[in-house]
């Protein structure tokens, strides 16, 4: 019930077509800002690849030099921008592929949020009736479970069936998203029930359902495109939720596996490293949540700015 | 509008009452040491202790036949005043002090013992095996699993077979199977402590069929617990703190130094132990979390004007290894290539262990080339230990049958998340690829799936540890016996076991230790471990602090310590 | 309306019964035991005879014996890991405490949200806009571990503001109970601001302005009871966490809370007190979404029909 009072807001943008969409989106300051950034942090992370993944470059993310353990950052060359961590491997090239495998753990549990959600959520609504009455329960019912357990049991027991058919670093990843998107879907289920419920009963569709469209045609042609809103508004504030379940799963040490960074990953590590009131080593917790701060900042602005794109109405709002 | 606005501001004024009535504390007087026992106890029954704060409160409550001295941590006699021990040291007559007093004022007696270990035989802990170096300990204790198995069946066991005899009232005699040198040691440890059963009556539950006698939890809160040590539990705050207060009926209640101890729980919060002590909230971290330590020290080293007195680091009781899984094929089949002595010596001989002491730790540890801690034991004959040398690991992998490395599996190093081992095994895993050739995977596993995993002996290679619980060697060799339960790494070898069943039964100490410096050398000759440093010990204490013993047991007998402030 | 409450209330001891068995059966499959301690492995008669004492050695026997105590006694069992405690104890000590914590939070998460989520609303596309919003994202742009260590490290280390480790007065709670409303209050900003946006573009708004009234006094008088909606819904939920504590919080500044006990009762393994301590969370939950459903009704008594005139 509740829900459908937030995506209300959402379901007055009902009758805006794919096209003018972009032009919307380019219109809205917030997304131009959160997106202009973002894609400058993914094209810096994912561009570096080559650089971190390869064995004997310098900003290798696995790359030991016990000498240089714990250095502070230096201009003299560029791995040791952001200094060094423990094992003397350069925080520049963690930091850059941390954000890629972040970035990437966010993007596939928003993928599986969607999927799932969307499922759960236009099967609830559309249906309705004792479906919708069963899959909300459902809905209830894991919100209670205590989140922790679910991340525990998923990972273990999806752990080694996917160990089998692919290789482990890539593995513990394919769980971690897994474990976090099968968590998160919940709410997504609920906003595209809500949505679906309020688009059912307005007066277009019984317009097109008076013309004689088959319930297909009602269904992708008109329910479908006023889904995609809330859909990319929520996939994209799911994404730095996802980076930030991540880190918290990395603080209690249960995250992604070493020696694979992600922001979260090297902000638990630098936490004492940098806090500590002795000799703080102040740059292995500086520069990830730097960057990990920018990046949810700017996704948070993005997911802003698509809602009031969704919503032009609101271009109105000045008193 | 207005009227909403009401809700906050009432949820406030409802807060500061209901902080000032959490916050109450009855008046109590302040404790003459307070200090922090890295986090809370998790039971005060002797006999399911095992964890190292809960003994260290253990011994401030409870006192067995023997004691520790508060310095050397030597056994020297406790509630017995007087033991006779035959000539071929398997007799032992012990005397109880007439003047030693539960906390509730009854007197000390031996059938306090009997009933106490009577109970360890019958209803089993992690520590119940020392019990079995008692004549017909052993076979009581499984003729008695095997009753409760099957009561109607089988007779029940009679308790008369076990060498532990009340004489009189104050009199206890104890016969061992053979001689035991570190018997006296044994007897101060907690499975051997007494238990009051009158005060535990109350909490009893027997079973009807059987007759066997369990005891709700309960009976370890205060004001149940009644221990006949120099401290009563008088008040246990969960997750708080724990409060001791000198027990009026101790014999030695003149030389108990620090009428009221409060113990503090922080638990898991490294930062905040600190900054309490800093603060001066507290007397004594017991065990400074690593991380500061090493900052302090590492301080000390930079600039000597600021070098901590107050910072103890010492070696400590226990080394740091990683295990090999020495079964021929693993769990779901594949062969094992760790089965083979040669790979595991190979692997064991490649490691550089100076990287890991400097950059991880930090903590000057020894590096360690043996299993039982170097010197830790004055009289023990070191065996040769495993040397550093990567042309001969390399050579013995080739032998093998990986020369380079090639063919070798790709198998994981599995450690417990959450503290240093992630950074220790990847140095270590990059230490053996770049010397052997092999490539192994890191696992990082949640604590509790480690456990199981390293119990049920589900691994290829793991991160262990592993502290001595008394005064002697055995309490490491012990371990890698075939027969041990926790042996871990399912080695086997037929030597050892004899070398180490000789040792037990051999009366001379010079030539037990001898033999069980055999046994060690077998050990690291076939290194079904890879030991790597030995732990040490790390405390703040006060400069006013004085009587906390700083030995390598890491172990403190509360009652002489004193905060002279 | 009275009926849909009973309605809901009544569902209440079965949505918990579910919860209680699928809570029950993920805790069951994990691997690993509450008795276990570390290094040295448990003698399996000892563990044999502590999951016999705990009905916990067969699955049957543990959901024969536990959920009666509970309908029966209220009696949650003892606790596997702290054995001297029972989980009535340990919830009982710590609920408050959480609740105590919460509710702070959750106020000034409340006041500090709305506030800059109105402002930034109207003073929409500012500088203000986007300087406020992002100071109060802060919650949900760094790790709540980051944002309460750095409260900490900055206002009882360096600047020795706050004391630490003491429970006992309204003092302790400041530090960390904004460091437990950053996260409320960054998404109650921002609903607040997309609804008051929402709702300033409503045609009586331009009618009460028309009409000569102050800017402020429509602001308060008209936009923020509609605007207030959806962060109402967000409360409940966020009530819920809220006041069962957070484990960051209550481990970076050491507050004997609830939160703990979610984390650390899965981490040992420790049944008993993970059912416990997710029973009391579902019970906050369910009621605090009824009481936001009720809550609705208060706020707007016209709240069916406001659909329509959007």
């Amino acid at each position: 019930m509740k829900d459908e009072k937030e995506s209300d807001l959402m379901s007055s943008s009902l009758i805006l077509h794919p096209s003018s969409l972009l032009g919307h989106a380019l219109a809205s300051g917030r997304l131009r800002f959160g997106g202009a950034i973002l894609l400058l942090i993914a094209l810096g992370c994912v561009g570096t690849l080559p650089l971190t993944l390869r064995h004997g470059n310098p900003l290798h993310y696995d790359r030991q030099n016990p000498a240089l353990s714990r250095q502070g950052p230096q201009t003299a060359a560029t791995a040791q921008w952001f200094g060094m961590d423990l094992l003397g491997r350069s925080l520049l090239g963690r930091c850059m592929l941390g954000g890629a495998i972040s970035l990437g753990v966010g993007l596939g549990a928003a993928i599986i949020s969607v999927v799932l959600g969307l499922g759960v959520g236009l099967l609830a609504g559309y249906r309705g009736g004792w479906v919708d009455g069963l899959l909300m329960r459902m809905v209830d019912v894991l919100y209670g479970l205590p989140y922790l357990l679910l991340v525990i049991l998923l990972k273990i027991a999806l752990e080694r069936p996917l160990g089998k058919v692919m290789p482990p670093m890539a593995s513990n990843l394919v769980v971690l998203f897994l474990a976090i998107g099968l968590v998160s879907w919940l709410t997504m289920a609920r906003v595209v029930r809500g949505q679906v419920l309020s688009l059912r009963n307005q007066p277009f569709v019984e317009a097109a359902r008076a013309a004689g469209l088959t319930e297909w045609r009602i269904f992708f042609g008109h329910l479908l495109p006023n889904l995609i809103g809330p859909v990319i508004v929520y996939a994209t504030l799911i994404v730095p939720q996802a980076i930030l379940q991540e880190s918290f799963l990395s603080f209690l040490g249960i995250g992604v596996q070493q020696p694979l960074p992600t922001w979260g990953s090297l902000a638990a590590e630098g936490l004492m490293p940098a806090l500590n009131t002795v000799n703080s080593h102040w740059w292995l917790l500086v520069y990830p949540c730097v960057l990990l701060a920018v990046t949810l900042l700017s996704l948070n602005f993005m997911g802003d700015g698509l809602r009031d794109v969704f919503d032009p109405r609101r271009e109105s709002a000045k008193i | 509008m207005m009227r909403l606005a009401i809700i906050p501001l009432g949820l406030l004024a409802l807060l500061a009452v209901a902080m000032g009535w959490l916050g109450r504390r009855i008046d109590e007087p302040p404790a003459d040491f307070r200090f922090i026992n890295s986090g809370d106890i998790r039971t005060l029954d002797p006999q399911s202790m095992s964890w190292n704060q809960d003994i260290r409160i253990g011994y401030a409550i409870y006192e067995g036949l023997y004691t520790l001295h508060p310095q050397t941590l030597k056994a020297i006699p406790g509630t017995a005043e007087r033991i006779d021990i035959s000539n071929d040291k398997t007799i032992y007559t012990f005397h109880i002090r007439r003047n030693a007093g539960w906390t509730d004022g009854r007197p000390v007696l031996a059938r306090d013992f009997v009933f106490a270990w009577r109970r360890m035989l019958e209803h089993p802990g992690d520590y119940t095996y020392l019990l079995d170096y008692i004549k017909g300990a052993e076979a009581y204790r499984a003729a008695y699993a095997r009753f409760l198995e099957r009561p109607a069946e089988l007779p029940r066991p009679d308790f008369a077979s076990v060498g532990i005899e009340v004489l009189d009232e104050r009199t206890l005699r104890v016969s061992l199977n053979h001689p035991v040198t570190f018997f006296p040691d044994l007897l101060a440890f907690p499975p051997y402590f007494p238990l009051h059963q009158e005060a535990m009556k109350p909490f009893e539950q027997v079973d009807p069929v059987t007759g066997h006698r369990t005891y709700d939890m309960r009976f370890m809160r205060p004001p149940h617990l009644q221990t006949n040590g120099p401290y009563r539990l008088a008040a246990w705050d969960f997750k708080r703190r724990v409060r001791l207060v000198a027990n009026e009926h101790y014999w030695d209640r003149a030389n108990v130094r620090s009428p009221i101890i409060d113990m503090i729980v922080v638990e898991d919060n490294k930062l905040g132990e600190f900054l309490r002590y800093e603060a001066g909230v507290v007397d004594w971290v017991a065990d400074l979390a690593a991380d500061i330590a090493a900052e302090l020290l590492a301080q000390g080293r930079r600039d000597p004007s600021r070098r901590r007195q107050d910072l103890h680091i010492h070696p400590a009781f226990g080394t740091y290894f990683y295990t090999f899984n020495c079964l021929p094929r693993f769990k779901d089949g594949r062969p094992n290539p760790f089965s083979d002595p040669r790979v595991r010596r190979a692997f064991a001989m490649a490691i550089d262990r100076r990287p890991i002491i400097q950059n991880v730790t930090r903590l000057d540890e020894q590096p360690a080339y043996h299993y039982v801690p170097l010197r830790s034991f004055p009289d023990y004959p070191p065996p040769r230990g495993i040397p550093q040398d990567l042309e001969e690991a390399r050579r013995l992998l080739a032998e093998a049958g990986y020369p380079g490395g090639k063919g070798f599996p790709r198998l994981k190093l599995t450690f417990n998340t959450g503290f240093n081992h992630g950074d220790v095994a990847q140095i270590i895993r990059r230490q053996w690829r770049d010397g052997l050739g092999v490539e192994l995977e890191l696992e990082g596993v949640e604590s509790g799936e480690f456990s199981q995993r390293l119990h049920n002996v589900e691994y290829a290679v793991a991160r262990a540890s592993w502290y001595g619980d008394y005064d002697d060697v055995s309490t490491f060799t012990d371990k890698y016996l075939s027969t041990s339960d926790n042996n871990d790494s399912k080695w086997a070898n037929t030597d050892y076991d004899r070398l180490c069943a000789r040792a037990a039964r051999e009366p001379d100490p010079a030539a037990r230790l001898a033999l069980l410096s055999q046994a060690e050398q077998i050990l690291l000759e076939e290194c079904p471990i890879l030991p790597i440093y030995y732990y040490v010990n790390r405390s703040l204490q006060k400069p006013y602090v004085t009587g906390i013993a700083h030995s390598p047991r890491n172990l403190v007998m509360l009652k002489a310590v004193f905060a002279q402030r | 309306m009275l009926k849909t409450v009973v309605w809901r209330i009544v569902q209440f001891p079965l949505i918990l019964a579910i919860i209680y068995l699928l809570t029950f059966a993920l805790a069951w499959m994990a691997p690993g035991s509450p008795f276990e301690a570390g290094d040295r492995k448990i003698d399996p008669m000892a563990e044999k005879t502590l999951r016999e004492q705990f009905h916990a050695d067969k699955w049957y026997k543990f959901l024969g014996y536990y959920p009666y105590r509970i309908l029966r006694y209220g009696d949650l069992g003892r606790s596997m890991r702290y054995q001297g405690f029972t989980v009535n104890e340990i919830i009982g000590q710590s609920l408050p405490v959480s609740v105590a914590l919460g509710i702070f939070a959750l106020s000034v998460a409340t006041l500090a949200g709305i506030g800059v989520g109105t402002l930034a609303a109207v003073r929409r596309g500012g500088l203000f806009d986007w300087l406020s919003l992002s100071l109060a994202m802060v919650g949900i742009s760094l790790p709540s571990f980051v944002a309460a260590s750095l409260l900490l490290t900055l206002f009882s280390v360096h600047w020795p503001v706050f004391p630490i480790g003491r429970f006992e007065s309204l003092a302790d709670l400041v530090l960390p109970g904004i460091a437990l409303s950053l996260i409320p209050m960054a998404y109650i900003a921002r609903l607040t601001r997309v609804s008051m946006i929402d709702v300033l573009s409503n045609d009586y708004v331009r009618t009460a302005r028309a009409k000569g009234l102050a800017r402020w006094a429509v602001i308060w008088k008209h936009c923020l009871r509609n605007a207030f909606l959806p962060v109402l819904s967000y409360l409940g939920p966020a009530a819920a966490a809220t006041f069962t504590g957070s484990f960051v919080v209550e481990k970076v500044f050491d507050i004997p809370g609830l939160g703990q006990h979610f984390v650390n009762g899965v981490r040992n393994r420790d049944q008993t007190l993970i059912l416990g301590a997710v029973m009391v969370y579902s019970l906050f939950l369910m009621s605090f979404n009824l009481l936001v459903d009720i809550g609705y009704t208060v706020v707007d008594p016209r709240i069916e029909l406001s659909k329509d005139e959007g």
